[in-house]
């Protein structure tokens, strides 16, 4: 399959952009698909040793992707401690 | 407000709106010229007496036609998604509103020190001033400190509705027996009008929502006073 796919290439060099483009594409969806399942904390996956994920966030943490103008470890911590 | 035969946003009266109008504004821009070139192709072709009967590919333009796109969508994707992630950041409130949406007005309760708690119902339109706008003022305002990040927590006590103010850049679902968050900063004094934004029944479109933001000594002049009325 690969073999012909790369024959093809050498014929038809315009697909080799289609490739990296929408291979990349795919990539940086699967990958951060695969960040929201693993480190949201929103879902629970192992009931047994991670039961509540949502309740282990402190509240300097920052869980989103990245910060556009907020520098979460200076956010004040005004709650009270359990 | 929106005025008569207005083609853009509203004036922007918070940093994110700003963010999103110049957002907008890229890729409005961006649309404009793919379409000015395609329509400009579209007429060349229609127009054109030559003709050439034996092309049957070109790997050259397939290559600039395939990356081009690709180069221009990353362009438009990233200020987007800054916008986006700029928009959902929990920027420590200096003040929470709850406003509540029911058949057909909001109630809006400043708990934070005081108990203060009243309720929005348009201004009909028999009853309107001088200068006062048709169907977007109400009796009482929402009035807010500028410049002090606000949190305004949206439910609602009966259907669906929905808080929006189009100067502020904020839209938030109002459902019933749920929660939910928005934040924002006035930048500057003003006074700011929206309408509810989810059908909710026959008068759904005369309950409308007026943000005044003050500097903050006025502000507190103000609660100030509605503790006393109330």
């Amino acid at each position: 399959m690969l073999k012909t796919v790369l024959k093809q290439l050498k014929s038809h060099p315009a697909l080799i952009p289609l490739f990296i483009f929408i291979g990349g594409g795919a990539t940086m969806s699967m990958l951060y698909l695969g960040r929201l399942a693993l480190k949201n904390p929103d879902c629970s996956w192992d009931r047994k040793n991670n039961p509540e994920p949502w309740n282990k966030i402190g509240p300097n943490d920052q869980y989103k992707l990245f910060a556009v103008n907020m520098d979460y470890s200076k956010l004040k911590k005004d709650r009270p401690d359990f | 407000m929106a005025h008569p035969a207005q083609m853009g946003f509203q004036d922007a009266a918070t940093p994110v709106m700003e963010e999103l109008l110049h957002f907008h504004d890229h890729a409005l821009m961006i649309v404009y010229l793919i379409s000015t070139m395609v329509f400009y192709i579209i007429v060349a072709m229609v127009t054109t007496e030559l003709t050439n009967k034996y092309i049957l590919d070109s790997q050259e333009i397939e290559i600039m036609w395939t990356a081009l796109p690709a180069i221009i969508l990353v362009l438009i994707a990233m200020p987007s998604i800054r916008v986006l992630y700029l928009m959902d950041e929990i920027n420590d409130p200096h003040l929470t509103i709850k406003a509540m949406g029911h058949q057909w007005y909001w109630s809006y309760e400043y708990t934070d020190y005081e108990n203060l708690t009243f309720d929005s119902y348009m201004t009909p339109t028999q009853d309107l001033t001088p200068g006062q706008f048709r169907l977007l003022e109400t009796d009482h305002r929402m009035v807010v400190p500028t410049d002090a990040p606000i949190r305004v927590l949206v439910s609602a006590e009966d259907v669906l509705h929905s808080w929006a103010v189009p100067s502020l850049g904020v839209k938030m679902d109002a459902v019933p027996g749920r929660l939910n968050q928005t934040a924002f900063i006035a930048s500057r004094a003003g006074v700011f009008y929206g309408q509810c934004s989810e059908i909710c029944g026959a008068n759904h479109s005369f309950m409308p929502i007026v943000v005044e933001a003050v500097p903050l000594e006025h502000f507190e002049i103000w609660t100030a006073m509605m503790m006393e009325d109330v």
